[in-house]
């Protein structure tokens, strides 16, 4: 029934929780078992005094539940909050590297909901199992060898409902799980359609598409219910299966003590124990819920993040020492994407821990080669190629094509996003899969063409790209994708709060943000998806034509952008045309 | 915040049935209980008296049986309790929603928090936290009459230290609804930012800044914890003093009961029942204040879910003014339409604005679009995407009216659900599959879906993940061709298309407009060619006409 609980410091506090809630539950047991010495005794009218030790007893019994419960349930709960904010920490790490190919392959709500709720269920049954049946179980023992000292009997009995006990949460465990993936899915259900419907309200508005959506929330429903009715059989027989335990225990008892040569007084604490008892049995229903519930979660959780990323992990050593040092330097940081001063952008984040293959300064752009390279989304069909492209460092090219043609996936394999399944990709000659890809993708920027805008500020928001970036910088980088008017009109300019999903922000705004976050993150790489769908031919034009005047600063930047338009094509040095798609079939 | 909002009864009625069943399993279980208590005081007495057992026993086994059986069901009744409760809230949450436009709606990432966890949350809440309610109202009562029956001086003591249980929990409850509404806050918020971190993991990774957001997450997780248990610690200390408090009551009733026994003037089995029974008039008070602390936060989002159910009569756009709410503002004359003669489009002196500081997108526009293919052009950022949406209904203008007859608007990033093409294409409105080719054939993409294992029944990731965006923008059209609207609005229909696609689907798009009106937002010229009547946008609200046919041009 335990939970690992993984090795750390909380295991020691949930240990310790698991002890003090025995003790509580053990203080319980002696309470109820004492009371009932002290009235059978009392009612053979002793002296008073004769009673004062059971007094004593019964008052400390009294006190010691109380305050031994409120010290497990603190250490309780927060060794199993810290355990959460661990894991939720973890889980985020381990969705890095499947991101950006991976994620769509699951559906996005689907990833919250698993990310967020069963990190909740798995982490809650440290509170909800692991300690209640430490509790059980030490204060079960303890109550076994009393009552076996007082008579051997009377313990066995006792024995014996410790292991009915444990036999029923089997059986209720097994029954629960049996149904609790069709649960989990119903969940899932309901929580993606909830969610899909209220974040796209207005596009379900937009096409008449409530009634459709309201008619899923109610078949989720639906199934949501049906699946609950079958899993808390689990529950209802562990409830039942405990108190008809707990009867015969009782009856069982009477009729063996009856005779026995003892005092009235011990005979009704015998009697009494097994009903005291169940006041440890009791909590086990909730448990049996709680442990099925946290063990599929936990499946859940390994399953989504045991994806395997779409691009081999780096070969070098690099990755853990970066990353690591990255993270000392992030923890100083406060908020979301700060705009603090970040040390690791500086070149070392990659050259100086030996990986020598790549050129040490940042700013040079590499020369980039592929031969014959084939790529896929899925590794069943083949998204791309095969192709060769050459991309001597300074190039400006466009890649035009029609709809299916590759031209997404090409730049997915140019952003190190997607591993290629043929073909060689080179930079400086040096095969890309054996750069370190944290040093590959540093030198990238990736403009795609709905740029993400955080609900923080418009100057966090760019200078998550460019951290010693200064407010001229960002202004000038904002002027040259035209946004100079979106900026005065903003009630705090640069320290204005853009909502969440970019509200208030509008498609064109939104794809200038994003050229302007790659403009002022001096990548020497720059690669496009469709950037200027949204804009007017002008401005189009007067974006691409910014983007490539650029190059006065970093002359050897080079550019990728993919798109369907005509305006600013003439800019390029090079028109690379996608012509045949690679596959009839192909959805790219 | 209450225990029990008796609005979740008045404004949710699906929550009436599985209330009531919890409180007729709730009363049927105490009274088994304190017949238990009987059963097992004759047990006992007949134990140390050396008297048969038979019947004592056979008593005590069957009400055992009658517990389990009332056990078993509670538990059955209390699941059942907890979804019905928290899927009526969320199907009411919904379904209010689906009848408000953009602006009446709460922000977006507070509404999916609100329609997913929030709900959920109400689920323990119904499923543990009232059972519980339900049980602390009868078995109190039944204990305490049944003690008044068998020995009046310990019901004495019960009556006089009961009510101190509700009167401390009370005063701990408000010292802490604070503290709560303020964990319910941060829980929405580190909600927000872990979606808001998520969705934007993309641009996170391509920057080199994911990882630094580990630290972020963390430090959110970090934060919530501290709150939560300062909560937690205060909740916990207000059980563990009810706690004492119970068993202090408790052994009161012991010490007079013993002192009664000693002195001879009571028996050993009222004693022991007297025993028994008092403690049932103070656990489940105590479990009560125990279990609030697990359903506080679902207590929570139930009383944040009925505000958004019973909204204030006071319209939150008070500068509609007299026009009494947006209603009068817009006006959809579905059947009036047919026979509707001229420009059925029209939209006098809208003004718009996001949010309050934020200036008018659309100022003082007049507009009006009859029948054919209207273009609307005009620098980005003018309010062209907003135009679409004041004419859809989406949004709710500042002044002026808009009227217009039911619209299918495909917007600049079209929803397409994650399911199958089929289910895509047929929201909104019924189509057989012969007719969904037609569409397909229509927009160019037939071959594409023909050639996908399962055709139509094709899964798509979640907005339409595994098409190129020139195809989801096929498939948005085709289901406009679908669409039985006879307004139809196109927010930069070609935007994703090569030249040759787009002069194709601009073709397609006047075709359509025989018979319906529909208004383009566009920057391209394909679409322009077809148009009856073209809209010049050149800021806010003013427009320079130029159409061949100046049926649809006006100025503000």
């Amino acid at each position: 029934m335990t939970m690992t609980a993984g090795s750390n410091p909380s295991t020691a506090s949930v240990l310790r929780g698991g002890l003090l809630g025995g003790v509580a539950t053990a203080s319980g047991i002696a309470l109820t078992a004492t009371s009932g010495w002290l009235i059978v005794r009392a009612a053979e009218r002793p002296v008073i005094l004769t009673l004062l030790t059971a007094i004593v007893m019964v008052r400390a019994f009294g006190i010691a539940r109380p305050v031994f419960r409120y010290w497990e349930r603190l250490v309780s709960h927060d060794a199993a909050l810290g355990l959460l904010a661990q894991r939720r920490t973890e889980a985020y790490r381990a969705l890095i590297p499947l991101t950006p190919a991976r994620l769509g392959t699951r559906r996005r709500s689907a990833v919250l909901t698993g990310v967020v709720d069963d990190l909740t269920d798995e982490v809650e049954a440290t509170v909800r199992v692991t300690v209640p049946v430490i509790g059980a179980v030490l204060a079960g023992a303890l109550v076994v060898a009393l009552s076996a000292a007082l008579e051997p009997a009377v313990g066995a009995v006792l024995a014996v409902l410790a292991l009915v006990v444990a036999l029923i949460c089997l059986v209720a465990a097994r029954l629960e799980t049996r149904s609790l993936d069709e649960l989990f899915v119903a969940r899932d259900e309901v929580a993606r359609v909830a969610a899909l419907a209220t974040s796209q309200a207005d596009q379900l508005q937009a096409v008449g598409g409530w009634t459709t959506a309201l008619r899923w929330l109610d078949d989720a429903h639906a199934g949501l219910a049906r699946a609950t009715r079958r899993v808390s059989l689990g529950r209802a027989s562990a409830a039942a299966g405990f108190l008809i335990a707990v009867g015969t225990a009782v009856v069982t008892i009477a009729f063996l003590v009856r005779d026995l040569d003892a005092g009235g007084p011990v005979k009704a604490l015998l009697t009494l124990t097994p009903v005291a008892v169940s006041e440890a049995i009791a909590p086990l229903v909730d448990a049996v819920r709680a442990r099925t519930r946290a063990a599929a979660a936990a499946a859940r959780t390994r399953a989504l993040l045991g994806l395997q990323p779409a691009v081999r992990a780096e070969p070098s050593p690099t990755k853990t020492d970066a990353g690591s040092a990255r993270q000392a330097c992030a923890a100083a940081e406060a908020k979301v994407p700060s705009a603090a001063s970040d040390p690791t952008r500086s070149p070392d984040s990659t050259g100086s821990n030996g990986v020598t293959a790549l050129a040490a300064d940042l700013s040079a752009a590499p020369d980039i080669a592929l031969h014959g390279v084939t790529a896929s989304w899925n590794g069943q069909r083949s998204h791309l190629g095969p192709i060769d492209l050459h991309l001597p460092a300074g190039s400006r090219v466009a890649i035009t094509g029609p709809n299916g043609a590759g031209k997404s996936t090409l730049l997915a394999v140019l952003a190190r996003n997607l591993d290629t399944t043929g073909g060689g990709c080179t930079w400086d000659g040096v095969d890309v899969g054996t750069l370190p890809l944290t040093g590959v993708r540093d030198r990238i920027a990736v403009v795609d063409d709905a740029p993400h805008i955080f609900a923080t500020t418009l100057r966090n928001n760019l200078t998550l790209a460019a951290p010693d970036a200064t407010d001229d910088d960002i202004l000038a980088g904002l002027t040259r994708v035209g946004l100079a008017p979106f900026v005065k009109a903003l009630p705090d300019g640069l320290d204005t709060t853009l909502g969440t999903g970019g509200r208030g922000v509008s498609g064109g705004e939104r794809a200038r943000l994003g050229i302007a976050r790659a403009l002022l993150s001096r990548r020497p790489v720059v690669l496009l998806d469709e950037p200027v769908a949204h804009l007017d031919p002008p401005t189009a034009r007067a974006v691409v034509a910014d983007l490539l005047a650029e190059g006065t600063l970093e002359p050897s930047r080079t550019i990728v952008m993919v798109t369907h338009r005509d305006e600013g094509l003439d800019l390029f040095d090079r028109v690379l045309n996608l012509a045949t798609p690679t596959s009839t079939a192909a959805i790219e | 915040m209450r225990p029990f909002d008796p609005r979740l009864l008045r404004v949710v009625p699906a929550a009436r049935r599985p209330m009531a069943a919890l409180g007729v399993v709730g009363v049927l279980s105490g009274i088994a209980t304190i017949g238990t208590a009987f059963a097992l005081t004759a047990l006992v007495v007949a134990v140390v008296e050396g008297d048969p057992l038979g019947v004592p026993a056979g008593w005590l086994a069957a009400l055992f049986a009658v517990r389990a059986l009332m056990a078993g069901l509670t538990e059955r009744v209390a699941a059942w309790a907890g979804v019905a409760v928290s899927t009526a809230l969320r199907s009411a949450l919904l379904r209010r929603w689906s009848t408000l436009d953009a602006d009446s709606r709460p922000e977006p990432a507070a509404a999916v928090s609100l329609a997913t966890t929030g709900a959920t949350t109400v689920e323990p809440y119904a499923a543990r936290f009232l059972p519980t309610l339900v049980t602390a109202s009868v078995v109190p009562v039944l204990a305490i009459a049944t003690l008044v029956v068998v020995d009046w001086p310990s019901a004495v003591v019960v009556v006089l230290t009961v009510p101190l249980l509700p009167l401390f929990a009370a005063l701990i409850g408000r010292a802490t609804a604070d503290e709560t509404s303020r964990r319910w806050a941060a829980l929405a918020s580190l909600g927000g930012h872990f979606l808001d971190v998520v969705q934007g993991l993309p641009t996170l990774v391509s920057y080199g800044r994911a990882e630094r957001q580990v630290a972020t997450v963390r430090e959110v997780s970090e934060r919530h914890r501290r709150a939560t248990m300062r909560t937690l610690r205060l909740a916990f200390l207000s059980s563990a003093a009810l706690e004492l408090l119970a068993t202090i009551s408790v052994a009161i009733v012991a010490v007079t009961v013993g002192l009664r026994l000693s002195t001879g003037s009571l028996d050993l089995g009222p004693a022991l029942v007297a025993i028994l029974l008092a403690p049932e008039a103070f656990w489940p008070i105590r479990r009560v204040g125990a279990e609030f602390h697990a359903a506080a936060d679902g207590a929570a989002a139930l009383d944040d879910i009925l505000t958004h159910l019973t909204p204030s009569p006071a319209a939150p756009n008070a500068s509609f003014g007299c026009e009494s709410g947006g209603a009068a503002a817009r006006s959809r004359p579905n059947d009036a339409f047919s026979s509707a003669s001229g420009p059925a489009v029209r939209l006098s002196g809208v003004s718009y604005r996001y949010a309050a500081p934020l200036p008018d997108v659309v100022d003082h526009l007049d507009l009006e679009a009859g029948p054919g293919l209207t273009v609307v052009t005009g620098p980005s950022g003018v309010g062209k995407s907003t135009v679409l949406d004041l004419v859809a209904g989406l949004r709710r203008p500042r002044t002026g009216t808009v009227e217009s007859p039911a619209s299918h608007y495909v917007t600049q990033r079209p929803f397409l659900a994650a399911g199958s093409i089929r289910e895509a294409l047929t929201i909104g409105h019924h189509a057989d599959d012969a007719t969904l080719w037609e569409a397909l054939r229509a927009v160019g993409v037939e071959g594409v879906v023909a050639a996908l294992p399962g055709g139509l029944a094709a899964g798509l990731g979640d907005d339409g993940f595994g098409l190129s965006a020139g195809q989801r923008q096929r498939l948005a059209l085709a289901r406009a061709w679908l669409a039985p609207e006879r307004v139809l609005l196109l927010d930069e229909p070609t935007a994703h298309l090569d030249p040759r696609s787009a002069s194709e689907i601009a073709a397609l798009i006047a075709g359509l407009a025989d018979g319906r009106i529909i208004i383009a937002v566009t920057h391209r010229d394909e679409l322009l060619a077809h148009a009856q009547h073209h809209l010049h946008l050149t800021r806010p609200g003013a427009i320079t006409a130029e159409t061949d046919n100046p049926v649809g041009a006006a100025r503000s």
